[in-house]
């Protein structure tokens, strides 16, 4: 089978972060801070470690960063903290459903108002626009992706949290496209990222990362392994926002894939996996009955969308899992920009390559459409 | 014995000398099942009703459409407008029509967990269904429920039934492997005259009448077929009794029963579904495009699938038996459609 989609999850997962995954459920077994064993002693520190280079890549400290469920949830806690009712909310076309929903049912069940930046032709996001709604409205948050998991284009985060931060509003970025590929510290305040992405962790973990200036209220309560005594949720980072029994080896796991990526390059792997984007695009591009769904032109991560011309979305899916090549089909959870591709009705079909590919494996996927 | 007054209503049936009051009370202590509520299964849970059965339970996952009413009683050009479910339309009708019965309508795909599921064990099934898997599936569950069923099945002006005692001989004796539907007439390609259906209905009712109420006798051994535009009835003997190595009614294996079903799945976002089935079959797309000619509208073959539209349904078709129908977005409506329009063996 070869594997196209890596905007989903990357696959597969270097067999460290399997080792790492396996060892603490044959080896350790608790929790960080559940007890004072040296078991425990053990796993606090590759949970601090996990950390501490979570912090380094967000660029926070180490206490400042959150494990979660997923991005979704991490996008979730952090909506759901710092938007009260009434407030102004800032946000763009690109969005997926996990910041998408919250936002509709904030908006239902405290009134916040929400405004949408569009995509701009090119399938990019104008700063200028940003920054004129950014001062108009001096809304209380702008969230915002940063890269499109439909079409790859990646947003100027650093310019957009700059211009926020002159208005006085609070960033919050979905880095779940971009972490593991680019460098996510672009001065967001608040960041929420999945590990089983580009980080190469497994799936059912993320992180929420908080600048330390900012207080924010909690918002599950429950056991933190620490003030036990107490009746309140702890308000100290990182207890304040992790309730509950930690996923401990999903976050051993992401620490030995984070280690394995700093030794392998990140820039390398991106490299790769973007010259396999690229040869994709040449492609299909060059087939009349293709076209290719605003293809960045500037920064982007390895996605690539298309449509035919002659065959449904859905269609080409069959077509692609007949021959072995597992790719998605449809509006991949971001229901707003397909207004702005033409490509409302039925969505695309988007490839999503990772670096282990060969340049046959590409041409052979290609292939299922090219000349249909 | 003083009659009730609400038997006063069965009086002609009870007259009938083999049939008589005794008959009568079996009947309504008696639990049918009918498996799908179209033309087969309007007729005989009609029968059943009038004829004073306990508790009918009926089972079917489409709706009703206008292109049924010329054939399928019970349901009428309101049902169809409002593309009501047809068990539960069928369970309305009957209800007026007798009011004694128990009706129960399960708008559901009938599978082997539909069936393990039932809150009751039938002492009969009848088939009203378009389709051999679904027939193989019932022959192999009332083989283990060692529950009597009755086969049925019509096409343009023929038709046939049979009746399936719990010991055989069964479906698979006589047709060890179900028919490929490329190979079968179904009533979308070769069309379906209504007196065929009031045929074979009217021998799979008269079996079913005998069956629950006079236990005591055998039902009819043998094939019932028709041509009605022949004017041709007859039942043909079976040569042998049933298979030594039958997997069903001798061997006890019920292949039918641990069948993994058809993966259905809507779209996300569309109003299309996915239908893969756990069994590649050999669908030939060119055989299959020349029997579905003039039946079906916008046909078009391509090097990777067949295209059509019918009953307001995209049908995309890839080799292997692999369907996406576009412009529906209930699942059981989507198997409904694949199976009337593709049907397996």
């Amino acid at each position: 089978m070869l594997y196209l989609d890596h905007a989903a999850t990357s696959f597969p997962k270097p067999s460290t972060v399997l080792d790492a995954i396996t060892a603490w459920y044959q080896e350790l077994g608790v929790s960080a801070d559940r007890g004072d064993s040296g078991r425990c002693a053990t796993v606090r520190r590759g949970v601090q470690t996990t950390r501490a280079a979570l912090g380094a890549l967000v660029g926070v400290p180490a206490a400042r960063i959150a494990f979660t469920s997923g991005a979704t949830e991490a996008l979730n806690l952090a909506l759901r903290a710092v938007l009260r009712p009434g407030d102004a909310v800032l946000t763009t076309e690109f969005e997926h459903s996990s910041v998408v929903r919250p936002l509709r049912a904030l908006a239902a069940e405290r009134g916040v108002r929400l405004q949408i930046l569009p995509a701009t032709a090119a399938g990019g996001l104008d700063v200028g626009a940003a920054r004129a709604a950014l001062l108009a409205q001096r809304p209380r948050l702008f969230v915002f992706t940063h890269a499109s998991n439909v079409t790859g284009a990646v947003l100027d985060a650093a310019a957009l949290c700059a211009e926020a931060r002159a208005a006085g509003t609070l960033t919050l970025l979905d880095a779940s496209q971009t972490a593991g590929h680019l460098p996510i510290a672009v001065g967001a305040d608040l960041v929420a990222a999945s590990a089983h992405k580009a980080l190469l962790g497994p799936p059912g973990l993320g992180f929420l990362a908080v600048r330390p200036e900012l207080d924010l209220p909690a918002q599950k309560q429950g056991g933190t392994g620490s003030s036990a005594a107490l009746d309140e949720q702890p308000t100290a980072w990182p207890q304040a926002f992790e309730a509950g029994t930690p996923n401990t080896p999903a976050i051993l796991g992401l620490g030995a894939a984070l280690r394995w990526l700093a030794a392998t390059g990140i820039q390398e792997r991106l490299a790769a996996a973007l010259a396999h984007t690229d040869a994709l695009a040449a492609r299909l591009g060059a087939d009349p009955d293709v076209r290719l769904v605003l293809p960045p032109a500037g920064a982007r991560v390895p996605i690539l969308s298309f449509v035919h011309r002659r065959y449904d979305p859905a269609e080409l899916g069959a077509m692609f899992d007949a021959a072995g090549v597992h790719v998605r089909t449809g509006f991949h959870c971001a229901p707003w920009l397909h207004r702005a591709l033409g490509t409302a009705g039925s969505g695309t079909v988007r490839l999503s390559p990772g670096p282990e590919l060969s340049a046959a494996d590409v041409q052979a996927a290609a292939a299922v459409v090219v000349g249909s | 014995m003083a009659e009730l007054p609400s038997l006063h209503r069965y009086s002609r049936q009870m007259r009938f000398a083999a049939f008589g009051p005794q008959g009568q009370q079996r009947l309504r202590q008696a639990t049918a099942l009918v498996v799908g509520i179209g033309a087969l299964g309007t007729h005989t849970a009609d029968g059943l009703v009038r004829a004073g059965i306990g508790t009918l339970h009926l089972v079917d996952r489409d709706i009703v459409e206008a292109s049924n009413l010329q054939r399928q009683v019970l349901f009428d050009e309101a049902d169809a407008a409002d593309g009501v479910p047809k068990a539960v339309a069928a369970a309305r009708h009957l209800a007026s029509i007798n009011r004694e019965c128990r009706i129960v309508a399960h708008t559901a795909d009938c599978s082997a967990a539909f069936l393990q599921s039932l809150p009751e064990r039938p002492n009969l099934v009848l088939d009203g269904t378009d389709n051999f898997p679904t027939r193989y599936l019932l022959n192999d569950w009332c083989a283990e429920q060692r529950v009597p069923w009755v086969y049925a099945g019509a096409v343009g002006a023929e038709g046939a039934a049979m009746v399936v005692p719990p010991g055989g001989p069964c479906l698979r004796c006589l047709w060890p492997e179900a028919p490929q539907g490329a190979e079968v007439g179904s009533c979308e390609t070769a069309g379906i005259l209504a007196p065929a259906i009031a045929a074979v209905t009217a021998f799979q009712l008269a079996e079913a009448l005998r069956l629950l109420a006079r236990p005591d006798l055998a039902p009819t051994r043998g094939v019932f077929t028709c041509d009605v535009w022949r004017g041709q009835y007859g039942v043909l003997p079976l040569a042998s009794g049933p298979a030594a190595d039958c997997p069903a009614c001798q061997r006890r294996a019920f292949p039918a029963l641990s069948a993994p079903p058809p993966e259905v799945a809507t779209l996300c976002g569309r109003d299309a579904v996915q239908i893969d089935p756990p069994r590649r079959t050999a669908l030939d797309l060119d055989q299959w495009a020349t029997r579905l000619q003039g039946a079906v509208e916008q046909l078009e073959r391509t090097p990777h699938l067949l295209r059509f539209v019918v009953d307001g349904v995209r049908f995309s078709v890839f080799p292997g038996g692999r369907a996406l129908l576009f412009g529906v977005r209930d699942p059981l409506r989507a198997r409904a459609l694949y199976d009337r329009w593709l049907p397996h063996g």
